[in-house]
Protein backbone atom coordinates (compact mmCIF):
# COMPACT_ATOMS: atom_id res chain seq x y z
CA UNK A 1 0.00 0.00 0.00
CA UNK A 2 1.35 3.49 -1.09
CA UNK A 3 -0.46 6.56 0.17
CA UNK A 4 0.24 10.47 1.08
CA UNK A 5 -1.07 12.27 3.93
CA UNK A 6 -2.42 15.93 3.21
CA UNK A 7 -3.71 19.01 5.11
CA UNK A 8 -7.51 18.45 4.25
CA UNK A 9 -7.50 21.94 2.18
CA UNK A 10 -9.00 22.44 -1.46
CA UNK A 11 -5.29 23.01 -2.31
CA UNK A 12 -4.62 19.01 -2.11
CA UNK A 13 -7.07 18.79 -4.76
CA UNK A 14 -4.67 18.86 -7.11
CA UNK A 15 -1.85 16.82 -5.51
CA UNK A 16 -4.49 13.85 -5.01
CA UNK A 17 -5.74 14.08 -8.59
CA UNK A 18 -2.27 13.51 -10.06
CA UNK A 19 -1.34 10.99 -6.97
CA UNK A 20 -4.26 8.83 -7.85
CA UNK A 21 -3.66 9.51 -11.54
CA UNK A 22 -0.23 7.44 -10.98
CA UNK A 23 -1.51 5.11 -9.11
CA UNK A 24 -4.33 4.05 -11.26
CA UNK A 25 -2.16 3.98 -14.36
CA UNK A 26 0.60 2.07 -12.74
CA UNK A 27 -1.99 -0.21 -12.07
CA UNK A 28 -2.75 -0.98 -15.08
CA UNK A 29 -6.36 1.12 -15.60
CA UNK A 30 -7.73 2.41 -19.04
CA UNK A 31 -8.02 6.17 -19.39
CA UNK A 32 -11.64 6.27 -18.78
CA UNK A 33 -11.43 3.88 -15.59
CA UNK A 34 -8.63 6.84 -14.84
CA UNK A 35 -10.60 9.42 -15.14
CA UNK A 36 -13.10 7.73 -13.30
CA UNK A 37 -11.27 6.98 -10.49
CA UNK A 38 -10.12 10.47 -10.41
CA UNK A 39 -13.43 12.02 -10.38
CA UNK A 40 -14.90 9.58 -8.02
CA UNK A 41 -11.34 10.07 -5.55
CA UNK A 42 -11.70 14.43 -6.00
CA UNK A 43 -15.44 13.64 -4.99
CA UNK A 44 -14.55 12.06 -1.12
CA UNK A 45 -11.66 14.37 -0.73
CA UNK A 46 -14.20 17.23 -0.99
CA UNK A 47 -16.58 16.03 1.27
CA UNK A 48 -13.66 15.69 3.50
CA UNK A 49 -12.29 19.13 3.04
CA UNK A 50 -15.85 20.72 2.94
CA UNK A 51 -18.01 19.32 5.65
CA UNK A 52 -15.59 16.83 8.47
CA UNK A 53 -13.43 19.67 9.56
CA UNK A 54 -14.17 22.99 10.41
CA UNK A 55 -12.70 25.09 7.85
CA UNK A 56 -10.24 27.30 9.90
CA UNK A 57 -8.65 24.40 11.39
CA UNK A 58 -8.70 21.83 8.85
CA UNK A 59 -7.00 18.17 9.89
CA UNK A 60 -5.30 15.55 7.77
CA UNK A 61 -6.36 12.98 4.89
CA UNK A 62 -4.58 10.09 3.57
CA UNK A 63 -5.06 8.66 0.69
CA UNK A 64 -3.87 4.66 0.11
CA UNK A 65 -4.12 2.61 -2.56
CA UNK A 66 -3.12 -0.70 -3.60
CA UNK A 67 -3.60 -3.52 -6.80
CA UNK A 68 -4.75 -6.39 -5.76
CA UNK A 69 -5.58 -9.29 -8.37
CA UNK A 70 -8.04 -7.11 -11.08
CA UNK A 71 -8.74 -4.96 -8.45
CA UNK A 72 -7.74 -1.02 -7.62
CA UNK A 73 -8.50 -0.63 -4.08
CA UNK A 74 -8.16 3.37 -2.67
CA UNK A 75 -8.89 4.22 0.75
CA UNK A 76 -9.12 7.81 2.27
CA UNK A 77 -8.92 8.42 6.17
CA UNK A 78 -9.79 11.04 7.94
CA UNK A 79 -10.39 11.90 11.63
CA UNK A 80 -12.92 14.70 10.97
CA UNK A 81 -16.55 14.43 12.28
CA UNK A 82 -17.94 10.81 11.70
CA UNK A 83 -19.54 10.57 8.33
CA UNK A 84 -23.00 8.22 7.81
CA UNK A 85 -24.05 8.10 4.38
CA UNK A 86 -27.25 7.55 5.21
CA UNK A 87 -27.77 11.18 6.12
CA UNK A 88 -26.85 12.28 2.77
CA UNK A 89 -29.93 13.21 0.67
CA UNK A 90 -30.72 11.17 -1.79
CA UNK A 91 -29.85 13.30 -5.36
CA UNK A 92 -32.04 14.98 -7.63
CA UNK A 93 -31.61 13.34 -11.59
CA UNK A 94 -34.76 14.43 -12.60
CA UNK A 95 -36.86 17.72 -11.74
CA UNK A 96 -36.52 20.17 -13.95
CA UNK A 97 -34.15 23.38 -13.70
CA UNK A 98 -35.97 25.70 -11.24
CA UNK A 99 -36.82 22.85 -8.53
CA UNK A 100 -33.47 20.78 -8.79
CA UNK A 101 -31.61 20.49 -5.39
CA UNK A 102 -28.05 19.99 -5.88
CA UNK A 103 -27.05 18.32 -2.87
CA UNK A 104 -25.93 14.53 -2.24
CA UNK A 105 -24.31 14.67 -6.09
CA UNK A 106 -20.94 13.95 -4.79
CA UNK A 107 -21.72 10.66 -3.35
CA UNK A 108 -24.04 9.57 -6.31
CA UNK A 109 -21.05 10.16 -8.72
CA UNK A 110 -18.70 8.06 -6.50
CA UNK A 111 -21.23 4.95 -6.17
CA UNK A 112 -21.70 5.12 -10.29
CA UNK A 113 -18.43 5.82 -11.15
CA UNK A 114 -16.45 2.76 -8.49
CA UNK A 115 -17.21 -0.82 -8.02
CA UNK A 116 -17.18 -1.29 -4.59
CA UNK A 117 -17.72 1.41 -2.14
CA UNK A 118 -17.56 1.37 1.54
CA UNK A 119 -17.57 3.67 4.58
CA UNK A 120 -16.61 2.50 8.09
CA UNK A 121 -15.96 4.58 11.09
CA UNK A 122 -13.43 3.42 13.88
CA UNK A 123 -13.07 5.00 17.31
CA UNK A 124 -9.21 5.14 16.47
CA UNK A 125 -8.87 5.36 12.46
CA UNK A 126 -11.43 7.57 12.11
CA UNK A 127 -13.79 7.59 8.87
CA UNK A 128 -12.29 5.25 6.25
CA UNK A 129 -13.70 5.43 3.01
CA UNK A 130 -12.51 2.37 0.66
CA UNK A 131 -13.48 2.40 -3.08
CA UNK A 132 -12.54 -0.92 -5.72
CA UNK A 133 -12.24 -0.21 -9.40
CA UNK A 134 -12.24 -3.73 -11.18
CA UNK A 135 -9.68 -3.52 -13.74
CA UNK A 136 -10.99 -4.64 -16.72
CA UNK A 137 -8.35 -7.15 -19.08
CA UNK A 138 -9.63 -6.85 -22.13
CA UNK A 139 -9.55 -10.83 -21.88
CA UNK A 140 -12.72 -12.32 -23.67
CA UNK A 141 -14.71 -14.35 -21.47
CA UNK A 142 -15.91 -16.93 -23.74
CA UNK A 143 -12.85 -18.77 -24.39
CA UNK A 144 -12.96 -22.76 -23.82
CA UNK A 145 -10.25 -24.52 -22.80
CA UNK A 146 -9.69 -28.10 -23.72
CA UNK A 147 -7.02 -30.15 -22.10
CA UNK A 148 -5.72 -32.88 -24.74
CA UNK A 149 -3.92 -35.81 -23.20
CA UNK A 150 -1.77 -38.38 -24.80
CA UNK A 151 -1.24 -39.04 -28.32
CA UNK A 152 -3.43 -37.82 -30.88
CA UNK A 153 -2.47 -40.06 -34.10
CA UNK A 154 -5.19 -41.73 -36.28
CA UNK A 155 -6.66 -43.53 -33.50
CA UNK A 156 -7.72 -41.36 -31.49
CA UNK A 157 -7.61 -38.16 -33.60
CA UNK A 158 -11.16 -38.13 -34.61
CA UNK A 159 -12.18 -38.28 -30.81
CA UNK A 160 -10.60 -34.60 -30.54
CA UNK A 161 -12.28 -33.91 -33.63
CA UNK A 162 -15.55 -34.88 -31.84
CA UNK A 163 -14.76 -32.66 -28.21
CA UNK A 164 -14.13 -29.48 -30.11
CA UNK A 165 -17.05 -30.82 -32.27
CA UNK A 166 -18.93 -30.59 -29.28
CA UNK A 167 -18.21 -27.36 -28.39
CA UNK A 168 -18.47 -25.63 -31.81
CA UNK A 169 -22.06 -27.08 -31.66
CA UNK A 170 -22.79 -25.17 -28.39
CA UNK A 171 -21.66 -22.11 -29.62
CA UNK A 172 -18.33 -22.29 -28.77
CA UNK A 173 -16.37 -19.75 -31.30
CA UNK A 174 -12.48 -18.86 -29.13
CA UNK A 175 -11.37 -22.33 -28.36
CA UNK A 176 -7.87 -23.20 -26.57
CA UNK A 177 -6.34 -26.33 -27.07
CA UNK A 178 -3.93 -26.97 -23.63
CA UNK A 179 -1.56 -29.74 -25.30
CA UNK A 180 0.80 -29.83 -22.45
CA UNK A 181 -0.17 -33.23 -21.45
CA UNK A 182 0.06 -34.65 -25.13
CA UNK A 183 3.67 -36.61 -25.88
CA UNK A 184 3.21 -38.17 -29.55
CA UNK A 185 1.11 -36.09 -32.84
CA UNK A 186 1.11 -37.40 -35.90
CA UNK A 187 0.36 -35.95 -39.14
CA UNK A 188 -3.14 -36.89 -38.84
CA UNK A 189 -3.16 -35.38 -35.83
CA UNK A 190 -1.92 -32.17 -37.60
CA UNK A 191 -4.41 -32.67 -40.20
CA UNK A 192 -7.51 -32.60 -37.79
CA UNK A 193 -6.28 -29.84 -35.89
CA UNK A 194 -5.80 -27.67 -39.43
CA UNK A 195 -9.35 -28.68 -40.08
CA UNK A 196 -10.98 -27.15 -36.88
CA UNK A 197 -8.75 -24.44 -37.22
CA UNK A 198 -10.38 -23.75 -40.34
CA UNK A 199 -13.80 -24.35 -39.34
CA UNK A 200 -13.50 -21.59 -36.54
CA UNK A 201 -12.02 -19.12 -38.69
CA UNK A 202 -15.11 -19.56 -41.06
CA UNK A 203 -17.26 -19.26 -37.98
CA UNK A 204 -15.66 -15.99 -37.27
CA UNK A 205 -13.54 -18.09 -33.89
CA UNK A 206 -9.62 -18.61 -33.53
CA UNK A 207 -7.99 -21.98 -32.65
CA UNK A 208 -5.09 -21.25 -30.49
CA UNK A 209 -2.87 -23.94 -29.42
CA UNK A 210 -0.55 -23.73 -26.06
CA UNK A 211 2.10 -25.25 -23.83
CA UNK A 212 3.32 -28.07 -26.36
CA UNK A 213 6.43 -30.18 -25.11
CA UNK A 214 9.72 -29.97 -27.14
CA UNK A 215 8.28 -33.49 -29.38
CA UNK A 216 5.27 -31.85 -30.38
CA UNK A 217 6.55 -28.89 -31.23
CA UNK A 218 9.51 -30.33 -33.39
CA UNK A 219 6.58 -31.50 -35.78
CA UNK A 220 4.80 -28.35 -35.98
CA UNK A 221 8.35 -26.56 -36.91
CA UNK A 222 9.47 -29.83 -39.44
CA UNK A 223 6.23 -29.20 -41.51
CA UNK A 224 5.94 -25.44 -41.32
CA UNK A 225 2.86 -25.04 -39.47
CA UNK A 226 4.76 -23.03 -36.75
CA UNK A 227 3.17 -20.06 -39.27
CA UNK A 228 -0.42 -21.58 -39.54
CA UNK A 229 -1.03 -22.07 -35.95
CA UNK A 230 -0.97 -19.80 -33.46
CA UNK A 231 0.62 -21.06 -30.81
CA UNK A 232 1.27 -19.71 -27.42
CA UNK A 233 4.18 -21.23 -24.55
CA UNK A 234 1.43 -21.04 -21.66
CA UNK A 235 -2.31 -20.88 -21.74
CA UNK A 236 -2.38 -17.64 -19.99
CA UNK A 237 -0.59 -15.92 -23.48
CA UNK A 238 -3.12 -17.66 -25.08
CA UNK A 239 -6.06 -16.77 -23.59
CA UNK A 240 -4.92 -13.07 -23.49
CA UNK A 241 -4.13 -13.06 -26.86
CA UNK A 242 -7.72 -14.25 -28.18
CA UNK A 243 -9.19 -11.11 -30.29
CA UNK A 244 -6.25 -9.69 -30.82
CA UNK A 245 -5.57 -10.87 -34.69
CA UNK A 246 -2.82 -12.93 -36.25
CA UNK A 247 -4.84 -16.36 -35.00
CA UNK B 1 -8.16 26.56 -14.33
CA UNK B 2 -8.22 29.33 -16.94
CA UNK B 3 -11.45 31.50 -17.91
CA UNK B 4 -11.49 34.11 -20.88
CA UNK B 5 -13.95 36.14 -21.59
CA UNK B 6 -15.48 37.83 -25.23
CA UNK B 7 -18.17 40.64 -25.18
CA UNK B 8 -20.20 40.22 -28.28
CA UNK B 9 -22.79 42.28 -28.74
CA UNK B 10 -25.90 40.82 -27.26
CA UNK B 11 -23.96 37.45 -25.83
CA UNK B 12 -21.15 36.85 -23.40
CA UNK B 13 -18.87 33.79 -24.01
CA UNK B 14 -16.54 32.53 -21.49
CA UNK B 15 -14.08 29.87 -21.98
CA UNK B 16 -13.07 27.64 -19.44
CA UNK B 17 -10.08 25.47 -19.27
CA UNK B 18 -8.73 22.98 -17.57
CA UNK B 19 -10.16 21.70 -14.20
CA UNK B 20 -13.53 22.97 -12.35
CA UNK B 21 -13.55 21.59 -9.07
CA UNK B 22 -13.92 22.42 -5.39
CA UNK B 23 -10.63 24.51 -5.41
CA UNK B 24 -11.66 26.58 -8.89
CA UNK B 25 -15.28 26.62 -8.86
CA UNK B 26 -15.53 30.10 -6.59
CA UNK B 27 -13.76 31.64 -9.91
CA UNK B 28 -16.47 30.46 -12.69
CA UNK B 29 -19.18 31.36 -10.27
CA UNK B 30 -17.25 35.17 -9.56
CA UNK B 31 -17.06 35.27 -13.29
CA UNK B 32 -20.57 34.62 -14.37
CA UNK B 33 -21.62 36.91 -10.87
CA UNK B 34 -19.37 39.66 -12.25
CA UNK B 35 -21.06 39.57 -15.70
CA UNK B 36 -24.62 39.63 -14.13
CA UNK B 37 -23.64 42.86 -12.01
CA UNK B 38 -23.20 44.40 -15.61
CA UNK B 39 -26.58 43.35 -16.54
CA UNK B 40 -25.38 40.57 -19.07
CA UNK B 41 -27.60 37.67 -18.70
CA UNK B 42 -26.96 35.86 -22.42
CA UNK B 43 -23.68 33.56 -21.57
CA UNK B 44 -22.25 31.23 -23.77
CA UNK B 45 -19.99 28.69 -22.30
CA UNK B 46 -16.84 27.32 -24.22
CA UNK B 47 -15.85 24.50 -22.40
CA UNK B 48 -13.84 23.08 -25.72
CA UNK B 49 -10.61 22.67 -23.06
CA UNK B 50 -12.47 21.47 -20.11
CA UNK B 51 -10.94 18.92 -18.83
CA UNK B 52 -12.81 17.53 -15.47
CA UNK B 53 -15.96 18.84 -13.48
CA UNK B 54 -17.06 17.54 -10.17
CA UNK B 55 -19.92 18.45 -8.48
CA UNK B 56 -19.44 21.86 -7.33
CA UNK B 57 -18.75 23.10 -10.45
CA UNK B 58 -22.08 21.32 -11.81
CA UNK B 59 -23.68 23.39 -8.34
CA UNK B 60 -22.44 26.48 -9.49
CA UNK B 61 -23.49 25.92 -13.61
CA UNK B 62 -26.98 25.06 -12.30
CA UNK B 63 -27.18 28.17 -9.56
CA UNK B 64 -25.67 30.28 -12.58
CA UNK B 65 -28.39 28.95 -15.02
CA UNK B 66 -31.41 29.61 -12.50
CA UNK B 67 -30.11 33.61 -11.99
CA UNK B 68 -29.65 34.10 -15.67
CA UNK B 69 -33.25 32.61 -16.84
CA UNK B 70 -35.04 35.08 -14.04
CA UNK B 71 -33.94 38.20 -16.09
CA UNK B 72 -36.62 38.47 -18.69
CA UNK B 73 -37.26 41.01 -21.56
CA UNK B 74 -40.16 40.10 -22.40
CA UNK B 75 -41.90 36.13 -22.23
CA UNK B 76 -40.08 34.94 -25.04
CA UNK B 77 -36.71 36.37 -24.83
CA UNK B 78 -34.41 36.68 -21.55
CA UNK B 79 -30.74 35.49 -20.30
CA UNK B 80 -29.80 32.10 -20.21
CA UNK B 81 -26.67 30.12 -20.23
CA UNK B 82 -25.79 28.01 -23.32
CA UNK B 83 -22.93 25.21 -23.45
CA UNK B 84 -20.52 25.10 -26.49
CA UNK B 85 -18.39 22.26 -27.06
CA UNK B 86 -18.90 19.72 -24.48
CA UNK B 87 -16.23 17.75 -24.41
CA UNK B 88 -17.01 13.65 -24.22
CA UNK B 89 -15.92 13.27 -20.38
CA UNK B 90 -17.58 15.78 -19.50
CA UNK B 91 -20.62 15.09 -21.46
CA UNK B 92 -20.46 11.80 -19.29
CA UNK B 93 -20.36 13.59 -16.18
CA UNK B 94 -23.58 15.50 -17.31
CA UNK B 95 -25.25 12.02 -18.31
CA UNK B 96 -24.71 10.37 -14.92
CA UNK B 97 -26.28 13.50 -12.68
CA UNK B 98 -29.07 14.45 -15.03
CA UNK B 99 -27.06 17.16 -16.53
CA UNK B 100 -27.83 16.82 -20.09
CA UNK B 101 -31.32 17.80 -19.92
CA UNK B 102 -31.10 21.19 -17.84
CA UNK B 103 -28.91 22.61 -20.02
CA UNK B 104 -29.31 23.52 -23.95
CA UNK B 105 -25.96 22.26 -25.89
CA UNK B 106 -24.44 23.26 -28.70
CA UNK B 107 -22.20 22.17 -31.27
CA UNK B 108 -20.25 25.39 -31.60
CA UNK B 109 -19.76 28.72 -30.00
CA UNK B 110 -21.26 30.42 -33.67
CA UNK B 111 -24.32 28.13 -33.42
CA UNK B 112 -25.35 28.50 -29.38
CA UNK B 113 -24.48 32.58 -30.20
CA UNK B 114 -26.58 32.42 -32.65
CA UNK B 115 -29.59 30.55 -30.60
CA UNK B 116 -29.99 33.89 -28.46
Amino acid sequence: MESITLTADLEALAKISAFITEAAESCGLDERATWQVQLAVDEAATNIIQHAYDSDAPGDMTLGWRCEGNQFIVTIRDHGRSFDPENVPTPDLQSPLEERQVGGLGIYLITRLMDEVRFDFHPQQGNVLTMTKYIDSGQRNDIVLIPVEGRVDAVTAPQLNRLVHEQISTGARYVLLDLSDVAFLSSSGLRTLLLIRKELMMLGGELRLAAMQPQVHEVFTLTGFTQVFAIHATADEARSAFGQGRA
Amino acid sequence: MEISHRRLNRVDVVTISGRIDAATAAGVKQQIESLFAEGRYRIVLDLVRLEYISSPGLRVLIEARKRAREWKITDLEGGDIRIANLPPKIKEVFDLTGFTNLFELYGDTVEAVGSF
